[in-house]
């Protein structure tokens, strides 16, 4: 299943918590040796109760803290994993395995969470919260109260699994498999979080038209998201229906799935370590209250919860991991600040196409690379642009200029499928892809970045560099969650993030996230994110903006660099003057929806109508 | 033109987060003047818009109204003391009719003195025919220069000492710009003291007394318009030198010899 | 035929009352509150010890809970809401679960799981179709309708109300006009504690009793209810009400015999997600309920200074 072994595992190895790996000696080794369990029974219960308390924590945090996704029923899962494990465990005299259980709460999971997915599909984020409340209640107030789901009023008996003969009986040895699928789940979450569907998830979250720009299928990887985390809180709800041996539907509910979201919003949200510590603290720390105070303190830890979670949100929504990762900041700002600039002389390797990426159509000398013709958007009563066309040719550098709201935004986001115009036709290396999504014109081989930097800011340098070669690495979910099949694409993936990183001069902000770049910096790093798949043609919306003219300068070099010695085509949206006249081979400019001129820069600069455009209708003196 | 100023910034710094945008800027509006603040896109424009009316804090230096130091106070507070705004984008309230929004418009003035309110909407409905055709139409479904009229009315109906209008032209057609003219015309002739802030430079001289030329968070020029040219607009607002080739030819040899 | 009828405007009426406070949060803040059946809840506790415990009348136990409720909205909003770094709607609303969770345990804690009585404001009732119909259960549907509809005026005829209108909109442009968005969130978080507190009163006499989150599996309803009804439609809430009530009535009465426990959750479930779904799929049938937005504004956005 994972990358993992049971005896890594109890070596220790580096990702499995050392804590885990202790309580599981303490349950699986005296039994084994025929002593009594270090654990007393009720202990190994309640430990239990916290490892799937981790592991539905878990579950929502991959669809909350990951994917962005609201979900206030989660528990509805977890329940449906109980129930399924007990129906198919207890079907009568079959004495099915105890692991077809397992498998099946997991499938079954995922499938109802797919369910729910699907509306996710069109709906912000406030109206799925009502869906998945509603879907909590329907699933523990009715649903399993079904005599033929939920065993009536005295619940579903789930029966203990069976080694040959002989029962599971004692709680260690159910908290021994809790905390083996605890390890095995939280693996696979590492593994997911390292591979493209992890990162997938996170630029989604980051924004939906940055992940599509990546070439990210944004709603397949929600659906995804669904799935797994119903598959998750379905191997979570099969070990808590196995540790108590019955399951009625009160202990799936709405208030469970509430106090669940607790768990990981005081952990953090995205943060594994944060929300299974938390999950363990918070089922753990009112009995550790009850034993010392006694049980006047009863109720008061709910209250606690409450208040804590109340707390957390307005003060550090980003939960213990988030306050961690501050302090850390702190420290580091402390001992000096960040080193400034390097010179960024950049000496860009040429990479060539990725394996896993279509090689581009191959066009005939003198056919544009790019060619949009009669291209009109309106929005509302404004005619953004009006018949709009330009072509781009193999080798060069186009720019765009014109006064703000002359449309070119507009314009460019028409030709990379970012929004539909209402007439024209784009053309690109000879194919018509008028028709085609954006993710689908990026796989043919069209880069963009944004006006407004179009990065996940929270991730690293070398994560984003890794997010952009979402298609160039097309392994499956299956090769995600084990790391088997996509190692050697994981490899190409940092190689050429590398080689990237180099070539731009920011190999020493591989580990800084993004956001705390200066917003030139930033723009280098779209720059390179654009050009890590080694697109044919690279779109760049207003790349100088925002910087000071000695880093215009530097990127300047650089685009020259990316036309004369990688031979890429570039069309970008520019205001800064001497960069376009330093860079460009032909200009256009637009004013009020239209191309008003184009040609050799220097010439079409100097038109009256391009300075009328520029200085306004009426000249003054 | 009296000569006491409405609006005094002295050695104004100020910005977002660890970057500062403008590196102490001072200007001087007399009352019933029109100032023009002009520059490139960054050169802080907008940020000494936001710092006059309080939305961006100062971290240096003083902002005074009428003689009055508002440095400290909240955008509301510096309203009800007779600053009007015609923001960036127009930002009218989309989902509300257009007399929903001179009413909101006119917010202070109707908890100060009520009773001038119908007397103050009767003027503005005067003053921009077009908005009392459409009083209940919803403003998000009126055209961008009918917008920005709406904007500038529901700023002056509170009849402010002082209004900032922001890029007033941005985003407008030639036709609307056209309007927006008119409409500034309009305010200019009720005598408020007015500061405009445009990327459309010419269209913006055409209404400004004074002109202060911005370049990366500093004042490089402040002259009354009349004794500006083509030569000086060049050369501090760094646009018309390179649209005239003077530096463009000398940088485009420079890409030749290194390509 | 009747009866069915009946059940499900009894039923309306209790949904339409927290429909109507859901609805004014999200007009006036864009945030999804889940904490107003635990404020109604609290602030009922406060009747029961008011009333029950004190021996004073109704009218000063139901009082004291529109009050407290009051305060506990303001107080949320000067300790929380204004203090939360991140503003975003998704965030605040997690934080109004926060808030019912809290409540929730501080309940549970302080008055056990013991039921607490509350009397009823009136006696008697009329009999209707084999149903006796309390002076409260009429009151429901008629509170909600009168709150919500004054609600909708004082949001469309004073300045403050416009002023919150506006808030929701656009928050920055309101500062702008001079309208001081601090004290309207500050009053919208207070006011909208109200209703929850009279849907709660209004409730107490058809269940008849008080136990800690009893009005949270009502108040499902009432999120239902607003989602129905468009969620920004205060008169649409209160429709959105009546098509749940009627239509947990008669799939009571078609349904009941299916061995489907709790059948008013299902019924919920389906016609959210059919609404949900419907609202794109037939856009030309249910547009009444959902006016379509405003138009898309006719600028082009203007990219703001972006400082170097």
């Amino acid at each position: 299943m994972t990358a993992v072994s049971l005896p890594a595992v109890l070596a220790g190895r580096p990702g499995v918590p050392r804590v885990v790996v202790a309580l599981l000696l303490a349950a699986v080794l005296p039994p084994l040796a025929g002593a009594t369990p270090l654990l007393s029974e009720p202990h190994a219960l309640l430990l239990t109760g916290a490892c799937v308390t981790a592991m539905a924590a878990l579950s929502l945090n991959l669809l909350l803290g990951y994917a962005g996704q609201v979900s206030l029923g989660q528990y509805a899962f977890v329940g449906v994993g109980a129930f399924t494990t007990g129906i198919v465990t207890g079907v009568a005299d079959l004495r099915l395995p105890w692991l077809l259980g397992l498998l099946a709460s997991a499938v079954v999971g995922a499938g109802l969470a797919f369910l729910v997915g699907l509306p996710a599909l069109r709906l912000r984020g406030l109206y799925l919260a009502v869906v998945t409340i509603a879907v909590a209640y329907a699933a523990s107030e009715s649903l399993f109260r079904i005599d033929a789901i939920g065993g009536g009023s005295a619940g579903k008996v789930v029966p203990r699994p069976y080694v040959g003969d002989t029962a599971l009986a004692s709680n260690a040895s159910i908290l021994a498999i809790g905390l083996v699928l605890l390890v095995l789940l939280w693996r696979a979450d590492v593994n997911l979080t390292r591979s493209r569907l992890g990162r997938a998830l996170r630029v989604i979250k980051a924004d939906e038209s940055v992940a599509a720009s990546f070439g990210v299928d944004v709603a397949r990887y929600k659906l995804l998201a669904f799935s797994l985390s119903g598959a998750i809180a379905g191997i979570a709800g099969c070990l808590n229906g196995t540790a108590y041996g019955t399951v009625t539907g009160a202990g799936y509910g709405y208030a469970q799935s509430l106090a669940l979201l607790v768990v990981v919003v005081v952990g953090g949200l995205g943060s594994r370590g944060g929300v299974v510590a938390a999950a363990f603290v918070v089922t753990l720390y009112p009995e550790v209250l009850l034993s010392i105070v006694g049980d006047g303190i009863r109720g008061v830890d709910l209250v606690i919860n409450g208040v804590v979670l109340m707390a957390v949100v307005a003060f550090q929504p980003r939960g213990y991991a988030g306050a961690m990762a501050d302090a850390r900041e702190r420290r580091r700002a402390r001992q000096g600040g960040e080193p400034p600039l390097p010179p960024t002389r950049p000496s860009l390797p040429d990479l060539g196409r990725p394996s896993g990426m279509p090689t581009p159509r191959r066009i005939h000398r003198g056919e544009p690379v790019l060619h949009g013709s009669g291209i009109s958007v309106a929005f509302g009563g404004l005619q953004a642009v009006d018949g709009a066309g330009l072509r781009v040719d193999r080798g060069t550098i186009a720019a765009l200029m014109g006064p703000n709201g002359a449309g070119k935004t507009t314009l460019f986001n028409a030709l990379t499928g970012a929004l539909t115009p209402d007439a024209g036709t784009v053309h690109f290396l000879g194919e018509d892809v008028s028709s085609l999504a954006a993710h689908r014109r990026a796989a043919r081989g069209m880069g963009r970045t944004f006006q407004l930097i179009g990065l996940a800011k929270a991730e690293t340098v070398y994560e984003n560099l890794l997010i952009a070669q979402h298609l160039a690495a097309p392994y499956g979910v299956a090769a995600a969650l084990t790391t088997l099949g996509s190692r050697a694409w994981e490899r190409d993936l940092r190689d050429r993030a590398d080689a990237t990183m180099d070539g731009l001069g920011f190999g020493r902000y591989r580990d800084t996230p993004v956001g705390r770049l200066s917003h030139g910096q930033q723009r280098i790093v779209e720059i390179g994110c654009a050009l890590v798949t080694s697109p044919e043609l690279l779109m760049l919306d207003e790349p100088s903006a925002g910087m000071s003219p000695a880093a215009a300068e530097d990127l300047a070099s650089t685009l020259i660099d990316i036309r004369d010695t990688l031979g890429r085509t570039i069309l970008l949206i520019e205001h800064n003057i001497p960069l376009v006249l330093a860079t460009a081979d032909e200009l256009y400019v637009m004013d009020a929806g239209r191309v008003i001129a184009d040609g050799e820069p220097l010439e079409v600069v100097g038109r009256p109508e391009v300075v009328r455009a520029y200085l306004g209708q009426e000249v003054s003196a | 033109m009296s000569a006491a100023p409405m609006l005094e910034i002295i050695d104004v710094t100020a910005g977002f987060g660890a970057v500062t945008v403008l590196h102490g800027v001072s200007m001087v509006v007399p009352a019933g003047s029109i100032a023009g603040v002009f520059g490139l896109n960054g050169a802080g424009k907008s940020v000494t818009m936001k710092t006059i009316g309080g939305v961006v804090p100062v971290r240096s230096g003083r902002v005074l109204l009428d003689g009055e130091d508002v440095t400290t106070l909240s955008p509301e507070q510096r309203v009800a003391r007779g600053m009007g705004h015609v923001p960036q984008g127009r930002q009218v309230f989309p989902g509300l009719s257009v007399e929903d929004n001179l009413r909101l418009g006119a917010y202070t003035l109707r908890r100060r003195r009520r009773a001038r309110y119908a007397a103050s909407l009767e003027r503005t409905y005067s003053q921009f025919p077009v908005l009392r055709e459409r009083r209940h139409q919803l403003a998000g479904t009126m055209s961008g220069g009918q917008q920005a009229s709406l904007s500038v009315a529901r700023a002056l109906i509170n009849e402010p000492r002082l209004i900032l209008v922001d890029e007033p032209s941005a985003g407008l057609s030639p036709v609307a710009q056209l309007e927006l003219r008119a409409v500034l015309e309009v305010v200019r002739q009720t005598g408020v003291t007015m500061v405009l802030v445009e990327q459309n430079v010419a269209f913006g001289l055409s209404l400004v007394d004074t002109a202060h030329l911005l370049q990366t968070g500093r004042v490089v020029h402040s002259a009354p318009v009349a004794s500006l040219d083509n030569d000086t607009l060049a050369t501090h607002l760094g646009i018309g030198r390179v649209l005239a080739g003077a530096t463009g030819s000398a940088l485009l040899a420079r890409k030749r010899g290194t390509s | 035929m009747g009866q069915v009828l009946l059940l499900g405007l009894i039923q309306a009426g209790i949904y339409a009352l927290f429909a109507v406070g859901i609805v004014f949060v999200y007009r006036a803040t864009r945030v999804l509150t889940f904490a107003g059946g635990e404020i109604g809840t609290a602030s009922l506790y406060v009747a029961a010890l008011v009333s029950t415990r004190a021996g004073l009348p109704w009218g000063v136990g139901a009082l004291a809970a529109v009050t407290s409720a009051v305060l506990l909205g303001a107080a949320f909003e000067f300790l929380l809401v204004r203090r939360a770094v991140d503003a975003d709607p998704v965030v605040l609303s997690i934080l109004t679960v926060g808030l019912a969770l809290t409540l929730l345990s501080v309940e549970t804690l302080a008055f056990g799981s013991s039921p607490q009585g509350l009397a009823p404001p009136f006696r008697g009732g009329v009999e209707l179709a084999g149903i006796v119909l309390s002076p409260t259960m009429i009151a429901s549907l008629v509170v909600a309708a009168a709150l919500g509809l004054g609600l909708q005026s004082a949001l469309r005829r004073t300045d403050f109300g416009l002023g919150i209108l506006a808030a929701a909109e656009d928050p920055a442009a309101v500062r702008l006009v001079g309208v001081p968005l601090a004290r309207i969130r500050l009053v919208v978080w207070s006011a909208s504690a109200g209703p929850a507190a009279v849907a709660a009163l209004l409730v107490e006499p058809t269940v008849g009793f008080v136990t800690p989150g009893y009005a949270s599996t009502l108040y499902l309803g009432g999120l239902v209810a607003a989602v129905l009804g468009g969620l920004t439609s205060l008169s649409g809430a209160v429709i959105g009400a009546v098509v749940l009530g009627l239509t947990e009535s008669v799939a009571q009465r078609l349904f009941g015999d299916a061995g489907i426990p709790n059948l008013n959750y299902v019924v919920d479930l389906m016609l959210l997600l059919l609404a949900l779904v419907g609202r794109n799929a037939l856009p030309g049938l249910v547009a009444w309920i959902y006016p379509p937005p405003p138009a898309a504004p006719t600028s082009t956005p203007v990219a703001e200074e972006i400082p170097a």
